[in-house]
């Protein structure tokens, strides 16, 4: 079982796993860099999973249904943010409600649009995007097939994570974003709106989530299916959580997060050890809230020591 | 009560009724525009529920987990924070309960202690899963929202794993357990109406959540921290534990409503998913504004739009899908939550008032003088 190819295709399902959880982890860091803790990613790649493959099917053309679910993806975004930045509502209320009506709303059109209950595996062509070959990394034996030949967006996935960590370190904007999330009266004060700010973080993140959405439907299966997401939304959100919001770190958490769910699979297709399948399936869940916990915990146990003063603060 | 303050109540109310409307108006656009006979469709969505007694009672029957788990809700709502495990507790509760009831089938225990063992099992088992995002959020500053949500989700395999391996009856073709036995099945009231007898438990929840709401310190307590954190700092409560306690309070009573409905309308386990109550009770406590007083009129309401979409799904043969209404309820939560949404009205007619009355004021003076 242990093979070298065995592994090899273990880390690169891992590595396709966690794609998604990389662009949920993403968008949640830009908006909390910007002071909001956004839970709507989940809704949000929801209503980008069932537009990509419809529009897909409709235009028959792979692309424009990418388009379309981010497009989707930035006019949700819009929405949560007009009614919490403008409305003043309790962000994390928005969220759940929007995550309800994401979940009921995409089902409803579906059936609208489809006439199918569950999926549109049946109802509609799939398309899906192309998978990328990259020259000379595919012919190393081990590193190739996990390094090569994966989904396109899993490339613009590792593409985000360097461009959003730039965007943060070294751009204007990323600058007045994060001073508008530590100290918005601050900002204010040198003239930053901070509700614009927070719209262009909702944007960005509506950005990277539809990418995330539009992998989970027409990268990786080519269909949608009913409450798809399944809760990576909310997994991706504790990833970037665990990272404290920095891009690397939370991709990092993500692929672990990816790993844990290939460790389910893997046990759930070997008949031999024949576990209950509800106990794996619970893994990449019970896996988040254990990482919360010890990741807290830590934090916890240095901030004490800072102020007993131990250690040097940073 | 001052003017201003009976403005601002009589306002709440005007503006709720508001977001209803607006709301309900979406319901019937969206309706017209998607059915082939919209007058039809939008009569058979608003008189639908009404059309027979036995309808009218299983607007009742839905809106009896709807006020259990939206009291349990108002807790969590009121200290503002969002444990959302309710949702997993609810499926959870009610498979123990089937797992205790037939477990205790054999030794024919009279219906009172029955109830007694199974109500205090569904509280423990509501407790104990509301602990876990409690003690992680006061412990670990963990995400309350986050680990109910991924807790909501264990709890929903583990509870499907119990059904399978602990509870399905090998002699039915689906997935279902044993009969439970008669003395843990509630009985119907009001004849015709057939609504089960949870309905008495429901109102008398209703009433005792009123009562530590408004009658008690620790209800008082509650709506500072939920209101106010720092103010409730600041004068020296234990912010912590009484959001803590909160939190539990709404667990036993989300256990409470899975075993309710599950002994309302059930005679074998059969939930393989979770049933969604748990969200259907925020948003119940969100449009009673976190007043238990007001929750049963709330669930009456969400009852009534899910009958009527139900109705209208099996009337037009599945061409209207129900889910339409899950469209309904978030734009309900949004509009109801949005603080701006009237509140220039609001503060216009309080502004007025203060002048008319200092003008009345000055007018006196004048006279006097």
């Amino acid at each position: 079982m242990f093979t070298a190819s065995w592994i090899g295709q273990f880390l690169a399902t891992g590595i396709r796993l966690a794609t998604p959880l990389v662009f949920a982890a993403l968008a949640a860091a830009v908006t909390v860099k910007a002071g909001m803790f956004n839970m709507g990613v989940e809704g949000m790649m929801l209503c980008a999973a069932l537009a990509a493959p419809i529009v897909a099917a409709q235009t028959g053309s792979v692309w424009i249904g990418l388009l379309a679910g981010v497009l989707t993806r930035l006019l949700t975004a819009l929405v949560i943010s007009f009614s919490s930045l403008t409305g003043k509502t309790d962000l994390y209320l928005t969220c759940i409600a929007f995550n309800l009506m994401a979940t009921g709303g995409t089902v409803f059109l579906m059936i609208l649009l489809t006439g199918s209950q569950s999926d549109t595996l049946n109802a509609l062509k799939i398309y899906m995007l192309p998978t990328l070959n990259i020259p000379l990394i595919e012919k190393i034996p081990i590193l190739g097939p996990i390094l090569s030949g994966h989904d396109i967006l899993t490339y613009v996935a590792v593409l985000s994570v360097i461009l959003v960590s730039f965007f943060f370190k070294r751009t204007r904007l990323g600058l007045r974003l994060r001073s508008v999330g530590e100290n918005p009266q601050a900002a204010e004060a040198v003239g930053i709106s901070s509700i614009k700010m927070r719209y262009i973080a909702f944007i960005l993140s509506g950005l990277l989530s539809g990418l995330g959405g539009a992998f989970m439907s027409i990268g990786n299966v080519g269909y949608f299916m009913k409450n798809m997401v399944g809760g990576r939304g909310y997994i991706g959100l504790s990833a970037m959580n665990m990272a404290n919001a920095d891009a690397a770190g939370a991709s990092l958490a993500s692929l672990f997060f990816g790993l844990c769910e290939d460790i389910s699979l893997t046990l759930k297709s070997n008949k031999t050890l024949n576990f209950p399948t509800q106990f794996l399936d619970m893994v990449p869940y019970a896996a988040t809230i254990l990482s919360i916990m010890v990741i807290n915990f830590i934090r916890i146990a240095h901030q004490r020591k800072i102020e007993k003063g131990e250690v040097a603060a940073k | 009560m001052n003017k201003t303050q009976k403005i601002e109540t009589g306002m709440e109310l005007v503006r709720i009724l508001i977001c209803l409307l607006i709301a309900y108006a979406a319901a019937l656009v969206i309706l017209f525009l998607i059915a082939d006979d919209p007058w039809f469709v939008i009569k058979t969505f608003i008189t639908g529920p009404f059309s027979s007694p036995r309808r009218i009672g299983s607007v009742i029957n839905q809106s009896i987990p709807f006020i259990l788990c939206g009291l349990s809700m108002c807790f969590v709502y009121a200290v503002n924070k969002f444990n959302l495990a309710a949702e997993g507790i609810f499926m959870m509760s009610g498979c123990m309960v089937a797992l205790v009831g037939l477990s205790l089938a054999d030794y024919n225990l009279p219906s009172i202690v029955m109830m007694i063992i199974v109500y205090a099992v569904a509280i423990v088992t509501g407790i104990v899963l509301d602990y876990i995002p409690a003690i992680l959020d006061r412990k670990f500053n963990a995400n309350v929202v986050v680990v109910s949500l991924m807790l909501n989700s264990i709890v929903g395999f583990f509870a499907y794993w119990v059904l399978q391996n602990k509870l399905a009856d090998p002699k039915k073709s689906s997935v279902e357990s044993r009969t439970i036995p008669a003395s843990i099945q509630m009985p119907d009231l009001f004849g015709k109406l057939k609504v089960p007898a949870g309905l008495i438990i429901a109102l008398v929840c209703t009433v005792i959540v009123s009562i530590v709401f408004y009658r008690t310190s620790f209800g008082w307590k509650m709506r500072i921290v939920g209101s106010n954190p720092r103010f409730a700092k600041a004068t020296g409560l234990n912010v912590l534990s009484i959001s803590f306690a909160a939190q539990l309070a709404g667990g036993a009573l989300a256990g409470i409503a899975g075993a309710t409905e599950f002994m309302d309308n059930y005679k074998t386990f059969k939930w393989t998913t979770t049933t969604g109550h748990g969200f259907d009770g925020l948003l119940v406590a969100v449009l009673a504004k976190k007043n238990p007083r007001l929750v049963p009129i709330g669930a009456l309401f969400l009852a009534y739009i899910r009958i009527g979409a139900e109705y209208l799904n099996s009337k037009s043969n599945g061409a209207v899908p129900k889910e339409f209404i899950t469209v309904i309820q978030g734009i309900i939560i949004l509009l109801i939550a949005a603080e701006s949404f009237l509140s220039g009205t609001k503060n216009k007619i309080i502004f007025k008032e203060a002048q008319k009355r200092l003008d009345a004021e000055k007018a006196k003076n004048t006279a006097a003088a």
